[in-house]
């Protein structure tokens, strides 16, 4: 983090000047090269957060069920989810996942790694299967916040190590900023742009640091738990890294290949819920379904917790094969069940979502004017870079227009091939738009029009294409939450076309 | 909470001798905060609502101290500190990426691996920490090479760490 700091020191600073100044280029360069990715990652974040909300804004007319649903219905989503898998020529894994505070549908998905089929459908209230997820603009959003739609490793591999990069910047950061306290209030607006940007980025990223940490910390973790594990594996499970995921998650279903009847899954749930006070129902899974090993994993959970659910074991004939203890287990074991709520969200209601949106927005505002701070640097010290001026605002401002671009083709009806190439020749015309313009200032302005006409006509097409099968009240809120981001980004390209005019 | 954030921005707005900190009072209504919502809520969701709200009071009392101003009219308070110029090349920036992003990766994985293999825990606890202490080490190491300008001393360092990591991580095996 950049920061002001007082010429004149009385007392012997905490920090040596020296050592706050080379922490301050190690800041710079870490930023600078990662900050095209990290801005990428935290953008695409805060959009996942509200990644439910997307899926209902996409396909409106999906069933909502009432939580916590009843073992019964549990149980026929799991008989209708496995007949339908079979006919997909996709029975393997097979996942029931009823509705809660994240979201009011009862979803069916099936997954077999051998065939690399997959489904995924909505059910009613009665457990019966009633459409596909047809949701292309979330799943754009969810893979490239998850490995930037590379392949899937790698991918993982690189946002883990954003992740790094940004915790490492946190690191630096913070030992930049001798007067992290002192100043921790003042924002200056106006004047300077570098103060002005210094005061945001530091302000920021100072109250937001609690949730930045956690969220740069578990997503590294997600990212990198792959590599971590094969390694660990070398060393003490002979290359085997599902044994070494089981020693962590709990049993694994058998590879046996001989037929069997599917669970009792309803007498699985109440005998979980009548030995839990308070318990209730929130997703099962199926390994290996329809088959001698097949391994039945319940997911229940009980208040005041941030874990998704405890996840209890049971082989396919009902004896219990253990709990992992995500909720009240051992620390390693609840801090596995807290990783992924934590880092999006999830483990609340729409309350708890708002303010990590808004959060997510500040550390994609810190990262943003991470680089104009030292682009503003620059220029004030007669060293200007018009041109990476003008290509960080195309990186900056041609997101949302991509994203927009997206949520277009995807409401168009586009295959997720098609979505993604709309995104990507967006992201390159914005950087089009950064070569012909004149100056930073014109990018950004042309690039905030083209974002907000792309809101618009993302509204325009939503309420066009799903005439008449607007029954959630949730796809009115997120067209109302894209105007508004519409109207917020466009305002302040209002005023610079004026000042330009008037100057003119 | 809210409390707490508000005689923080009192004591750290105040000038330098404007009579008694409030600050510690303002800590401690903040810290009040943390353990009656834990106390409430329970340990884990209570603590996160809290630190949640910490942040967004925090962000709301910034934005109600938002001084707005017209023209460059810096004062001897808004001189930035400058990152220190170090004289650098092409060959020199990509030992220090190689360091930062590599070595010190293949060094926090080392110790992290150890951990998981070596520590007197049960299996879960372990590697959860373990793995959990890979991208803290690493962002560590990372900001640290990145700061120091000499290059054989962080080499030197990634080097030895990466050998006891492995070493501890490996050798139960080889000789198993």
């Amino acid at each position: 983090m950049d920061d002001r700091v007082s010429p004149k020191i009385k007392r012997r600073p905490f920090l040596a000047p020296d050592f706050v100044r080379a922490m301050l280029a190690g800041h710079s360069a870490l930023g600078l090269a990662f900050a095209a990715l990290i801005y990428i990652v935290c953008l695409s974040g805060t959009l996942s957060v509200f990644i439910f909300e997307l899926q209902r804004w996409e396909q409106p007319d999906a069933p909502h069920v009432a939580a916590p649903i009843s073992a019964d219905i549990a149980a026929a989503a799991t008989r209708n989810g496995y007949a339908q898998s079979v006919k997909d020529n996709a029975a393997h894994d097979l996942t029931v996942t009823g509705p809660s505070a994240r979201s009011p549908w009862l979803l069916v998905n099936y997954r077999d790694h051998e065939t690399n089929v997959d489904g995924a459908w909505v059910a009613n209230d009665q457990g019966e299967l009633v459409a596909r997820v047809a949701t292309p603009f979330s799943d754009f959003i969810g893979n490239l916040h998850m490995h930037l739609h590379l392949p899937r490793t790698w991918g993982l591999f690189l946002v883990g190590l954003t992740g790094v990069a940004l915790l490492s910047s946190l690191i630096s950061g913070l030992l930049s900023h001798p007067r992290l306290f002192k100043d921790a209030f003042a924002l200056r607006w106006g004047g300077s742009k570098r103060l002005q940007e210094a005061d945001l980025h530091n302000r920021l990223g100072v109250w937001g640091l609690p949730f930045h940490v956690v969220v740069s910390l578990t997503g590294a973790l997600l990212g990198l738990s792959t590599l971590i594990v094969g390694v660990l594996a070398m060393a003490a499970y002979d290359g085997n890294s599902e044994a070494a995921f089981a020693a962590i998650l709990g049993p694994q279903p058998g590879p046996s290949e001989v037929a069997a009847p599917l669970p009792d899954v309803a007498a699985m749930i109440r005998a979980v819920e009548a030995e839990t006070p308070g318990a209730t129902f929130t997703n099962l899974s199926v390994g290996h379904v329809g088959h001698a090993e097949q391994l039945v994993s319940l997911g229940i959970s009980t208040p005041q917790q941030i874990a998704f659910s405890e996840a209890y074991h049971f082989d396919g004939d009902g004896r219990p094969r253990g709990v992992t203890g995500l909720e009240n287990g051992s620390v390693g074991q609840q801090i596995l069940g807290v990783l992924q709520p934590l880092h999006f969200g999830w483990f609340g209601g729409l309350t708890i979502k708002l303010i990590y949106g808004l959060l997510g927005l500040g550390l994609t505002i810190v990262t943003h004017t991470g680089v104009t701070i030292w682009l503003a640097r620059r220029r004030d010290k007669g060293r200007a870079v018009p041109g990476w001026e003008r290509v960080w605002s195309a990186v900056g401002w041609g997101q949302p227009f991509g994203f927009g671009v997206a949520a277009v083709l995807a409401l168009a009806g586009q295959s997720a091939a098609v979505i993604l190439a709309g995104y990507l020749v967006a992201c390159a015309a914005a950087l089009g738009v950064a070569a012909v313009a004149a100056d930073a200032d014109k990018t950004t302005r042309a690039l905030r029009w083209l974002s907000a006409l792309s809101f618009v006509a993302a509204i325009a097409l939503h309420l066009q294409t799903r005439a008449g099968r607007l029954d959630d009240v949730m796809s009115f809120g997120v067209d109302a939450a894209i105007a508004l981001a519409a109207v917020l980004i466009v305002i302040p390209a209002l005023r610079g076309s004026r000042r330009a005019l008037s100057a003119a | 909470m809210l409390a707490g954030v508000l005689l923080l921005r009192r004591s750290w707005l105040a000038r330098p001798k404007a009579g008694r900190s409030v600050a510690p009072a303002g800590w401690s209504l903040i810290a009040a905060g943390i353990v009656a919502a834990a106390y409430g809520a329970g340990g884990k969701l209570g603590s996160a609502l809290a630190l949640l709200a910490l942040s967004a009071w925090g962000y709301a009392a910034v934005a109600a101290t938002i001084e707005l101003r017209r023209g460059r009219q810096n004062t001897a308070r808004d001189v930035a500190m400058e990152p220190t110029e170090r004289p650098t090349n092409w060959p020199r920036a990509i030992a220090k990426s190689l360091l930062a992003i590599v070595l010190a990766g293949v060094a926090s994985i080392g110790l992290g691996v150890a951990f998981a293999v070596a520590m007197p825990m049960s299996a879960p606890d372990r590697i959860v920490i373990g793995g959990l202490l890979v991208p803290l080490l690493w962002g560590g190491g990372m900001a640290w090479t990145l700061c120091d300008a000499k290059l054989g001393r962080a080499t030197l360092v990634l080097l030895a760490v990466s050998a006891f990591g492995y070493g501890v991580a490996f050798l139960p095996k080889v000789f198993a």
